[in-house]
């Protein structure tokens, strides 16, 4: 059966071939631009000239979009829904009906925060669909980055698709045990104990086993460590780095003390 | 009512567009007891999980009795299959053995008198019994795997599927599970298994169906199959070791036990003898 474990979609693009801490830089970059860069289409722009044509550069256009969208759709109908209705102090109003009235602040302030999550959720994501989780712990680790903390780092962006598909065997094990996940909301709440339980426990009995694999390949051991995969690095991707790090700087600048 | 099961030129392509399963046409008998081979993604398990409606035909039919499978949902179907899922970190729950074995036939809906009786039976026939009150959780993985089959026996299911019922099993587990499968043998239900013991295979199931890239290669008893090396070995199936040196000593027929290599050793040397 085809087990996905990480994000990561393998294709051969100029993107894929960035060094991870480059791809690290532009993500970060982004998203702390994206939330305290200036203007209010700042986050919307990002998200459609930088984030987009670098996914498409990446080869990873279609599912850069369908996955950004997937995500972020549910979460900016909520964000709508509530803000245009009580959004605090909003005066100009839309259009009412009962006891409900759609405010225009509210809605704006809505459409910023959507635009920002989607600018980080589409940041983190293009990361992750062009890196692959152990080209990047290499690469941090080589860098001096303790391992601790990169195999934390690496196995949060692991752990979703992980725990994705644990859950869906957990699913088809207890549907096959007669139980009933469709249909009502009792049945679905009902449903909620027998899939989280296994998940959580599951979970517990795979952390000692992780720990044993670990410190079987001398995760703890002090000494240097040699790598088998190279990973590629250049001078101008550095001063891109560079670059990035003045420009969130002056950003976050320019919204601290505004001309 | 016969819960035989059919299953009629069944395709079947994942999401992804792996295509798992090519043209499967496949009966089984209510009764009888049926091992799956082949090696890893030759679509034992994407065909068994066609068995319960969690996978449906891309193409093609399966029949569980007189229902087909995309017409019930899963939870439906758990009354006439039941699925023992290989790891049994996947289902267990319950704070303790008898709650865990206790949910499936709840789930169906069964009387109160019922369920005890069924629970009863199962925790029996696992040797579950002094177990009844401890957390799933404080037995080693071995007993766990003999709590989620017993999870599911009490379901009563006519028809009961195994995933890799040996894994990480101990000898008296796999002794334990042969004695099981001759119980549900003599209670006349149909038993599917999915195994890379080939030594158990051979020893516990009168039919054995070999799969090799989404096909059906070979399907029949013991004797017929394990003498197809070649097939076998085109779906990285090794035959028994008793088959093998059988062949090597050149005595005769096929034999896959310890029981049926002594017979036909001795027949060998009463001929040797004779001459």
């Amino acid at each position: 059966m085809p087990d996905n474990l990480s994000l990561y979609i393998e294709r051969d693009s100029p993107l894929q071939r960035l060094n991870p801490l480059t791809k690290l830089a532009i993500s970060f970059s982004l998203i702390l631009i994206g939330f305290l860069g200036p203007g209010y289409w700042l986050a919307t722009l990002l998200f459609i000239c930088v984030l987009v044509p670098l996914s498409i550069w990446g080869k990873i256009g279609p599912e850069f979009l369908q996955r950004t969208v997937r995500l972020i759709l549910p979460l900016a109908l909520f964000l709508f829904v509530m803000q245009s209705l009580f959004y605090p102090g909003g005066r100009t109003v839309l259009w009412r009906f009962w006891i409900f009235s759609v405010k225009l602040e509210g809605v704006q302030f809505a459409y910023l925060t959507a635009t920002r999550l989607m600018n980080m959720v589409g940041a983190f994501l293009l990361l992750l669909l062009s890196t692959h989780p152990s080209t990047l712990m290499t690469d941090l680790t080589r860098r001096g980055v303790s391992p601790s903390l990169t195999y934390i780092l690496v196995s949060t962006l692991q752990i979703i698709p992980q725990m994705r598909n644990k859950a869906n065997t957990i699913i088809d094990a207890q549907r096959s045990r007669g139980l009933e996940t469709q249909g009502s909301v009792r049945a679905r709440i009902g449903a909620l104990l027998p899939l989280v339980g296994p998940l959580v426990f599951g979970s517990l009995v795979d952390v000692e086993e992780r720990a044993i694999a670990l410190e079987a390949r001398a995760f703890k051991a002090k000494r240097v460590k040699t790598s088998l995969i190279h990973v590629p690095d250049s001078v101008r991707q550095r001063q891109v780095r560079i670059g990035l790090v003045v420009l969130t700087l002056v950003m976050i600048g320019i919204r601290l003390w505004p001309l | 009512m016969s819960m035989r099961i059919a299953i009629e030129n069944l395709h079947f392509t994942y999401p992804s567009g792996v295509v798992a399963l090519r043209n499967v046409t496949l009966a089984i008998e209510a009764g009888e007891q049926l091992a799956i081979i082949g090696q890893n993604g030759s679509g034992k398990t994407t065909l068994i999980k066609q068995l319960n409606g969690l996978l449906r035909p891309s193409q093609g039919t399966v029949r569980i009795g007189d229902w087909l499978t995309t017409e019930h949902s899963v939870a439906k179907m758990a009354a006439r299959v039941g699925y023992v899922f290989q790891n049994p970190d996947d289902q267990l729950f319950k704070g303790t053995v008898r709650d865990e074995v206790r949910f499936g036939p709840g789930n169906l809906g069964f009387p109160a008198e019922k369920i005890e009786l069924l629970v009863q039976q199962a925790l029996t026939l696992l040797e579950l019994t002094d177990k009844a009150d401890v957390n799933p959780y404080d037995l080693t993985a071995t007993w766990r795997k003999r709590v989620a089959m017993a999870a599911v026996l009490a379901m009563d299911t006519p028809i009961v599927i195994f995933d890799e019922p040996t894994t990480g099993q101990d000898y008296q587990s796999v002794q334990r599970l042969a004695q099981i499968f001759q119980t549900l043998h003599e209670q006349g239900k149909t038993v599917i298994a999915i195994s890379h013991d080939i030594d158990f295979v051979a020893e516990n199931f009168s039919r054995i169906v070999v799969m090799g890239q989404g096909q059906v290669l070979l399907d029949g008893p013991a004797q017929t199959v394990f003498a197809q090396a070649e097939v076998l070995n085109s779906t990285d199936v090794e035959p028994p070791q008793l088959t093998r040196l059988g062949q090597r000593l050149a005595i005769g027929p096929v034999v896959y036990t310890v029981e049926n290599f002594l017979a036909a050793l001795r027949k060998e040397n009463d001929m040797q003898g004779e001459r």
